[in-house]
């Protein structure tokens, strides 16, 4: 299970990063050109941190000396003699009828001159008609500026002693720098912004905050951020227009950090109904956090912009729960992901929701809802293809195995060959395997190399699926190519090589509705293994957590360890051929080389009385992993002959077990007889042969040795369910009808079907003779 | 020997144009010359139009547009000229002109590295209204554009100063055959002006360099230098530009005497290279000297005229003494030829 998990790490990082993009949670950056403009001015003094004491200074007059002044109206430079206002461009625009350029004008005055009071009515002013000045006002509304600059010239040259209201001049100088500023900001010459605007720092009112906005941004693109900040704080504190309040923080947003952003917002006004002006923005703000967060598992995120977002999910839409999914999910709170990921795919069964909440279903083992949910996303985007692959791998590989239903079978295993994911066609391998669908697993298992030809689970599994259907050579080519490289495939050899039939989950456990073709990959091309590549050494091992394929092996080796013969029914048809698997790791003298080779050499016919008694116990073992018994027997034979009493004991406990299996228990008794065996060996090999002999008695027809035997044998180990049959039958034979039904309902009484069927024997019985 | 002779006549040049430059240059454009040219080539938003280029700007022009000017002693169209100038054009983080400005992209700014040669112009005209007008602000802005041009523009090379067409693509770091040079982008007569504003860059030993560059540049059957030519070892055509003395070079000669940098040698080369048999001007192969275009229009047949009123006081012919504007480049040069001839040479009109 860990295995297939693991895959899902980089994909819940590639998704969330998608996701907080589409969900426009990362903010745009502010380049929009607003019709104000104003400016700001600032000497260019560096980055920030040289100098982070100095003062950021707006002033908001071209009239006042260059220098540091408070943002708030200052006084007039002259304050003994009331200045000269001049008020021709306001009466110009009212006459103009041009509102917006009056107030803009009066709140310009009214910056300058705090003690000026507008005309109460511009229009009733003295007319004295300037029909040529009239125009290059109209020049200068209409933005021609170098038509401007032409015409002031044109009348200088023409009309002695005539100059220019200084407004005029000063409005026109101001608006080719605007110009520049703004075309400069566009073109991303952020030092000629900054130039521009600290040269001309009576840009600056409320009224037009476009070009502060630039010059705020133009501060915090070259490394200024500190004065990027009071730019806008700037605005805040002075500026009353709310949209243009909300902008403002909406264009720091990119551009600030937290703590920076946080001294904007703590500007907030309170609105009539009660609120903060900036609530929305704190609300993007703790999304954003929240959503980067779920692309980047190490920030952390403030309980504060948690509880935000969290708050906010529960009321409405899809996203907010979706961000909060992805969120928890990085954090490997699959719970808590589920939770969020499900309220949002219930607002709206959409990819993304979905895809999260599949990816936490599957961390949290439940694999088969994940891919149920992701089935109908599955084509949207690869994101969403790779999250039902993972669903569908995860899904095959649980643990224990759960039964999948045909169709769900039959619409995964499409979708695995067109995704080529040889992870998934390894688990449709294990799958198979554990059906018993040998053919098709070794199909499976040979896909996914095919798709990763590196792959060395997939390789475990091929050669253990070779080794059920008996294809020596086939395992042969595999661990030669993976010699040195795994250990496992190596030591398949010590496994044992008989297909066991009803082995881990069986067809009866799953039913009989599966056919193998279900499984059966659709590729054209089978792979052949001379095709395989050979795996490059440098390769890593493949992760050590247990897998399916683990699982696998394990249970073929515990099969060996618990049992030792194969049911009733199957000893009536065959000989009983397992023998306990506890073969012993042959610690003292190791064996030579030609006796480590003879485990993959020993297909070969060989006088056994050929070869050194050591070798020819290492010929032994391996003539028993290829089920060789009679050979085996013979090659331990020699192996009798070994220096070494741990060896001798060896050769005869080898020799046992291969007259057990050959199903010969007397010969078997006597060569277990034919050296010292440790204690614990001996036990094993005497419970061995007892079952070995109450079986063949039972066979022969000698009821009473059976129960002899079994009797026994029961004195040294429990009872094995298998035997308690046989013990049933035996008393059957004997017409012991009330032992027999005892003993067949205590199994029975297991579940098993065995004893049902022995209970029904005996009732049958019975039924005849009364 | 040959080279101590052409130092001296350097120097007797240099000499020759500080006196020249206390003339006042202001008038030399006669008022129906300059309505005329600006009529056809200057719109209402006082942009210079290139209409041989698809009817974009640049800086060159807008530079050629203020400094005609400033010669036409229009004050309100230089301020014209100069207000879209400086608001669409003197936009570079480093206070130069972006050069290529084009009316039909947005944003109009199609290519934001800057033309030397653009900025010469435009800061040497601001130098000469700012001091004639008594303009400060012009006078300041043309400070900035040249500690600009140092900056980004002016490199040492081997012992020589170089003016790089370009603040990018165009050093030895930018090309395997940088750095390259374009010997028409030396504007002489600006030269000693910058010096006398801006001590942070020798501005008079990069207008020798240039003229000992265009000394070297001799090279093919006719012995003219080309529009483009890399400066890494010896000067030869740069790579991927047409290898030719071509409209670029062509205004050489025209720069060189409006500097007084009347160098008798190299301006007697110039006009045999550049002149067919029958006087118009020829653009030539660099390598194998043969014509690839022939230039019959006044613009362009006044510059040799001119070099034969200075050399041999010969009078210029009828057909180039009277301005009919034709396209944005050759009426510009013409404009500039005639202001000259009146100033320096009304005994060849």
């Amino acid at each position: 299970m860990k295995k297939p998990v693991l895959i899902l790490a980089p994909l819940i990082a590639a998704c969330a990063g998608a996701i907080a993009l589409q969900q426009g949670y990362l903010p745009e950056t502010a380049t929009a050109r607003e019709s104000f403009r104003s400016s700001l001015l600032e000497a260019d003094r560096g980055p920030d941190q040289k100098n982070a004491t100095d003062e950021y200074v707006v002033a908001q007059s071209g009239r006042t000396p260059a220098g540091r002044t408070q943002p708030a109206p200052e006084q007039p430079p002259a304050a003994t003699t009331p200045p000269k206002v001049d008020e021709t461009a306001l009466r110009y625009f009212a006459r103009q009828g041009d509102q917006r350029r009056l107030e803009a004008e009066i709140a310009r005055l009214r910056a300058l001159y705090p003690d000026w009071t507008p005309p109460a009515d511009p229009l009733a002013a003295p007319v004295q008609t300037d029909a040529s000045l009239d125009a290059m006002w109209k020049l200068y509304a209409d933005g021609k500026l170098a038509e401007l600059r032409k015409a002031i010239q044109e009348r200088q040259s023409s009309e002695q002693g005539w100059t220019p209201p200084s407004d005029l001049i000063d409005r026109l100088e101001l608006a080719e720098a605007r110009e520049q500023l703004v075309n400069a900001s566009d073109l991303k010459q952020y030092d000629t912004v900054i130039r521009v605007g600290a040269a001309h720092n009576s840009l600056m009112t409320c009224s037009e905050v476009d070009v502060l906005w630039r010059t705020a941004e133009a501060f915090a693109k070259t490394d200024r951020e500190a004065r990027a900040k009071d730019a806008y704080a700037y605005i805040l504190d002075n500026c009353a227009d709310p949209a243009e309040r909300l902008a403002t923080v909406q264009k720091a947003l990119p551009l600030l950090t937290r703590p920076n952003l946080d001294v904007l917002l703590a500007k907030a006004k309170i609105t009539p109904d009660g609120k903060s002006e900036f609530d929305s923005i704190r609300d993007d703000l703790a999304r954003k956090a929240v959503a980067d967060a779920g692309s980047d598992p190490k920030l952390v995120v403030s309980p504060a912009d948690v509880e935000r977002v969290e708050k906010l999910a529960t009321a409405t839409g899809p996203s907010d729960p979706l961000i909060l999914g992805w969120y928890y999910l990085r954090r490997n709170n699959f719970e808590a992901a589920e939770k969020w990921f499900k309220l949002s795919h219930d607002r709206e069964n959409a990819p993304s929701s979905a895809q999260g909440l599949a990816l936490a279903m599957i961390a949290r083992s439940r694999p088969a809802e994940a891919e149920a949910i992701m089935y109908e996303w599955r084509d949207s985007s690869d994101g969403t293809k790779a999250v039902y692959i993972a669903a569908v791998a995860n899904l095959l590989a649980q643990d224990p195995p759960v039964e999948i239903a045909p169709e769900i079978l039959q619409r995964m295993v499409p979708e695995v060959v067109e995704a080529k994911d040889a992870n998934a066609a390894q688990q449709l391998g294990w799958y198979a395997y554990l059906l018993n669908q040998f053919e098709t697993a070794s199909s499976w298992f040979s896909t996914a190399l095919q798709w990763k030809p590196d792959d060395e689970p997939s390789s475990y599994g091929l050669v253990l699926t070779r080794q059920q259907l008996g294809d020596t050579a086939g395992v042969a080519a595999i661990q030669r190519r993976w010699a040195g490289r795994s250990e496992r495939i190596a030591r398949l050899g010590e496994l044992r090589k008989t297909r066991q039939p009803g082995l881990v989950p069986s067809h009866e456990r799953f039913g009989d509705s599966l056919e193998p073709m279900q499984l059966r990959p659709t590729l054209t091309t089978p792979l052949a293994l001379q095709d395989m590549q050979v795996p490059d050494r440098a390769a890593p091992q493949p992760a050590s957590p247990r897998t399916l394929a683990d699982r696998v092996a394990e249970t073929i080796s515990r099969q060996r360890m618990e049992t030792t013969e194969a049911p009733l029914m199957q000893t009536e048809q065959m000989p009983i051929q397992r023998a306990p698997e506890a073969r012993p790791r042959r610690s003292a003298p190791a064996p030579n080389n030609a006796g480590t080779r003879s485990t993959r050499g020993c297909t070969t016919t060989i006088n056994p009385q050929t070869l050194s008694p050591e070798n020819a116990l290492s010929r032994g073992w391996c003539l028993m992993d290829i089920n060789r018994p009679l050979e085996a027997a013979a090659a331990f034979e020699r192996g009798l002959l070994s220096r070494t009493e741990a060896a001798r004991s060896d050769a005869a406990y080898g020799q046992s077990l291969a007259y057990l299996r050959a199903g010969l228990s007397d010969k078997a008794a006597v060569a277990a007889s034919k050296a010292r065996q440790q204690q614990t060996r001996q036990v094993e090999l005497d419970i061995a042969l007892l079952s070995s002999r109450a079986t063949e008695a039972f066979n022969a027809g000698r009821p009473n040795e059976a129960l002899l035997a079994l009797d026994q044998r029961a004195r040294i180990a429990p009872e094995r369910t298998d035997l308690m049959i046989l013990r049933g039958y035996a008393y059957v034979k004997l017409n012991r009808l009330a032992d027999a039904l005892r003993v067949f309902e205590a199994v029975a009484a297991t579940g098993n079907k065995e004893g049902l069927r022995g209970i029904a024997t005996v009732n049958a019985i019975r039924k005849r003779e009364y | 020997m040959r080279a101590s002779a052409f130092l001296l006549s350097v120097f007797l040049a240099f000499a020759g144009s500080g006196v020249a430059m206390a003339q006042n240059l202001s008038g030399t454009v006669k008022p129906e010359d300059w309505a005329a040219y600006k009529t056809r080539f200057i719109d209402a938003a006082g942009r210079v139009i290139d209409d041989a280029n698809g009817n974009i700007s640049h800086s060159e022009g807008q530079g050629y547009g203020l400094l005609l000017a400033y010669l036409a002693s229009s004050k309100a169209d230089f301020d014209q000229i100069w207000s879209f100038t400086r608001t669409e054009l003197l936009l570079r983080d480093d206070g130069l002109a972006m050069w290529k400005w084009d009316p039909s992209a947005k944003p109009h700014i199609t290519d934001s590295n800057n033309a030397s040669d653009g900025d010469i112009l435009i800061a040497y005209a601001l130098l000469l209204a700012g001091a004639d007008w008594g303009r400060n602000d012009f006078v300041g802005a043309a400070k900035t554009i040249i500690g600009g041009l140092g900056k980004s523009n002016v490199v040492k090379w081997q012992d020589r100063l170089l003016l790089l067409p370009g603040a990018k693509g165009f050093s030895e770091a930018d090309r395997n055959d940088g750095p390259i040079i374009n010997l028409s982008y030396w504007v002489f007569e600006a030269f000693p002006k910058f010096a006398s504003v801006d001590k942070t860059t020798d501005w008079t030993q990069l207008s020798i360099n240039g003229v000992g560059l265009l000394n070297k540049a001799s090279a093919g059957p006719r012995s003219m230098p080309a529009d483009w030519m890399s400066a890494k070892t010896q000067l030869k055509p740069a790579k991927g530009f047409a290898a030719e003395f071509g409209y670029n070079a062509l205004r050489i000669p025209l720069y060189l005497m409006r500097a007084h940098i009347n160098d008798q040698e190299l301006l007697t080369r110039l006009r045999k290279g550049m002149t067919s048999e029958s006087g118009e001007v020829v653009i030539t192969d660099s390598e194998s000297g043969s014509v690839k275009e022939t230039l019959p229009d006044a613009g362009y047949v006044i510059i040799p005229a001119l070099i034969g009123c200075v050399l041999d006081k010969t009078k210029l012919p009828d057909s180039v003494r009277s301005f009919q504007p034709t396209l944005y480049y050759p009426s510009t040069l013409h404009l500039l030829s005639l202001s000259f001839a009146y100033s320096q040479h009304p005994e060849c009109l």
